[in-house]
């Protein structure tokens, strides 16, 4: 029981914030952090969106930009030394009296690649229950306040690999992709229940609905990008990309589950309550087929950078072979049932459209920005800037995450020559707490 | 009774949610869980000039993290009435906890309340002080069996018996527990 209990607690905690991790991204560029996440230049985030900027060529001396970036993981250090044995750390192990199952989602949600020097505090009140035949009711206290009133969830789109050959812009490539979308929306009644202290009712289902997506494969794609008016240094650069989408696999799922009380409430077994309808095309089967494509443009203008960029428009998939499955609990037998349903009957899966827009400007030593990024669940926006001086690099910046929180970031550099050291440093809610944390980043520049 | 356990487990999901360094707590009803089966009143029907025991138990099931927790406290509150009809004698109100129910009743009770003597149409408040036991091992567990006792010494002569019946009037437990469920 204590496993299970343990092991939903950290998978409901995962999934309900693992969004804020995606809020704002994974980042190792130290430089990045020291500007809330803007993604300047020819990063990997303007050329994966913005298919035009293939095409627009680097320029370290506008942007100061890198060839390559290398992450200092301080926070690894200091990980393994708060936990040298992991294995054996009994805040990570459930069968252990000292498990401590905030701490493991925090490492999941907030992995420790960077310092974190300040930790986000989570609630540290406590709950109380209140317990008779007839009578039930939770207190979390101040905790109730991180318990999620609205959709939670983690997804969006990924192009894990894109081999491929160019010539004078055109590219010809065979593109891995993966769409994987989880969300969670707590029912009214359980929300009542566990974030106003409302007291449980007779005869009453207190669920959670879910749903989620799992789809992949690979897209032979060809593109082209190329600059259609102007020079190198005042240029208008388009680009476009069209992908023929084959799937290999999918599932996607749509359920409830929970508990239904009895009358009275405690006095009688627990009955849950999970019903999911599952539609699925596994690998082996017919593939899913689909078109779709990305459309960028790039105006460069001396100081000034623009773009815009929208990737997989209009990619819908057909999957020939799907297979439907439901599953209920059985409250005769106590188990739960799958009951195969048709097969081999036609689905289709919608890739979300995701869309970038920046724009740059550099004059001399200083360089602002700002972006605007949606990977297909929720919007980012990050503003910054970078102001150089001599050796050092100044830079701030704020962002808005997918949780619609504000984030600040700064930070500095130090540069010898054609190889720079960077420190960033960002706040960020990607821990279980309403609380802000901040972590300190750290990366090495080669230019 | 014994789906309060799993209901318990369910809550504790609730609260990982919720809890850092926090404790969790449970206020439970126990009376309310004995008074549907009438376990809440306790009739007794004595000889003039005997002593006798007369006793319920009943069942609980616990949280299953409780077994590997560390318990803070456990206070218990109890409250009886006496009601006695015929005779005369006195009364000691007993509450018990246990792992098993082998031995329930044995061991010196966590509540424990004197009546006094009574004679006749009579009613006795009965309110033992509440009782806190830090670290008590016997909430470590999986499950506990709770056992209410009254022992009787009627007076004699053997007529009239001693007659009438023990109320139970409250009976909660506040189990404070330090963060090691989860």
């Amino acid at each position: 029981m204590r496993t299970s209990v343990v092991g939903t607690g950290v998978a409901v905690l995962t999934l309900g914030w693992a969004a804020q991790v995606a809020g704002q991204g994974l980042v190792f560029d130290a430089r990045r952090v020291g500007m809330g996440g803007l993604a300047l230049g020819r990063s990997s985030s303007l050329v994966r969106y913005n298919v035009a900027y293939r095409a627009v060529p680097a320029n370290s001396g506008r942007h100061g930009e890198p060839k390559v970036t290398i992450p200092i993981p301080l926070g690894l250090i200091q990980f393994f030394h708060d936990h040298p044995n992991i294995t054996k750390d009994p805040a990570f192990n459930p069968d252990s009296t000292g498990f401590n199952p905030i701490l493991v989602v925090n490492t999941l949600l907030n992995l420790p690649i960077y310092y974190e020097v300040k930790q986000a505090p989570t609630p540290t009140n406590d709950v109380i229950f209140g317990i008779g035949r007839d009578s039930l009711r939770a207190n979390l206290g101040a905790a109730a306040q991180i318990v999620p009133e609205d959709q939670f969830g983690i997804g969006g789109s990924s192009r894990p690999l894109d081999p491929g050959i160019g010539i004078r812009g055109v590219r010809l490539s065979v593109m891995g992709w993966l769409h994987d979308e989880v969300g969670f929306q707590l029912g009214d009644n359980l929300l009542g229940f566990l974030r106003d202290s409302q007291p449980a009712s007779a005869n009453t289902a207190y669920t959670v609905n879910g749903d989620g997506i799992l789809e992949g494969g690979l897209a032979p794609s060809i593109a082209y990008a190329g600059r259609i008016a102007g020079d190198s240094t005042m240029g208008f650069y388009v680009g476009a990309a069209a992908h023929y989408y084959l799937g290999i696999a999918y599932a996607r799922t749509s359920g409830v589950g929970g508990f239904r009380t009895g009358n009275p409430i405690l006095g009688a077994p627990v009955r849950p309550t999970i019903t999911a309808v599952t539609d699925y095309s596994k690998a082996g089967n017919a593939l899913g087929h689909g078109v779709g494509g990305d459309v960028g443009v790039a105006w460069v203008s001396g100081p000034i950078e623009l773009g815009v960029g929208v990737n997989d428009i209009g990619a819908t998939l057909t999957w020939s072979d799907t297979r439907r499955d439901t599953l209920l609990y059985d409250t005769t037998s106590n188990a739960l049932r799958t009951t195969p349903g048709p097969n081999h009957f036609t689905t289709k899966t919608k890739l979300p459209v995701s869309y970038i827009a920046n724009v740059a400007y550099s004059l001399g030593l200083t360089t602002l920005g700002a972006d605007v990024l949606n990977a297909g669940r929720g919007t980012t926006i990050h503003v910054g800037g970078e102001q150089r001086v001599g050796l050092f690099s100044l830079r701030g910046g704020v962002a808005r995450d997918q949780r619609k929180r504000i984030e600040f970031g700064w930070g500095g550099g130090l540069r010898f020559a054609a190889i720079g050291f960077d420190v960033g440093f960002w706040t960020h809610t990607n821990s279980i707490s309403n609380e802000r944390g901040i972590t300190m980043a750290t990366s090495l520049s080669i230019y | 009774m014994r789906g309060m356990g799993r209901w318990i487990a369910c809550l504790a999901v609730a609260a990982a949610t919720g809890c850092g360094q926090g404790h969790v707590i449970f206020n439970v009803d126990a009376l309310s869980f004995l008074r549907p089966s009438g376990d809440d009143n306790i009739p007794y029907d004595l000889p003039g000039g005997f002593t006798a025991d007369s006793s319920v138990a009943q069942f609980f099931a616990l949280p299953g993290g409780l077994g590997k927790s560390t318990i803070n406290t456990v206070s218990i509150t109890a409250a009886a009435a006496l009601v006695n009809a015929t005779g005369g004698g006195n009364m000691v109100f007993d509450v018990f906890f246990s792992k098993k129910q082998a031995g329930l009743f044995t061991g010196t009770p966590y509540v424990s309340a004197a009546s006094g003597p009574v004679s006749g149409v009579d009613s006795v408040p009965l309110l033992p002080p509440t009782t806190v036991s830090p670290g008590d091992t016997v909430f470590n567990s999986d499950s506990v069996w709770v056992g209410i006792r009254a022992h009787l010494t009627s007076n004699p002569p053997l007529l009239p018996h001693m007659t009438g019946r023990l109320r139970l009037t409250e009976l909660s437990v506040h189990i404070v527990i330090n963060d090691k469920l989860f």
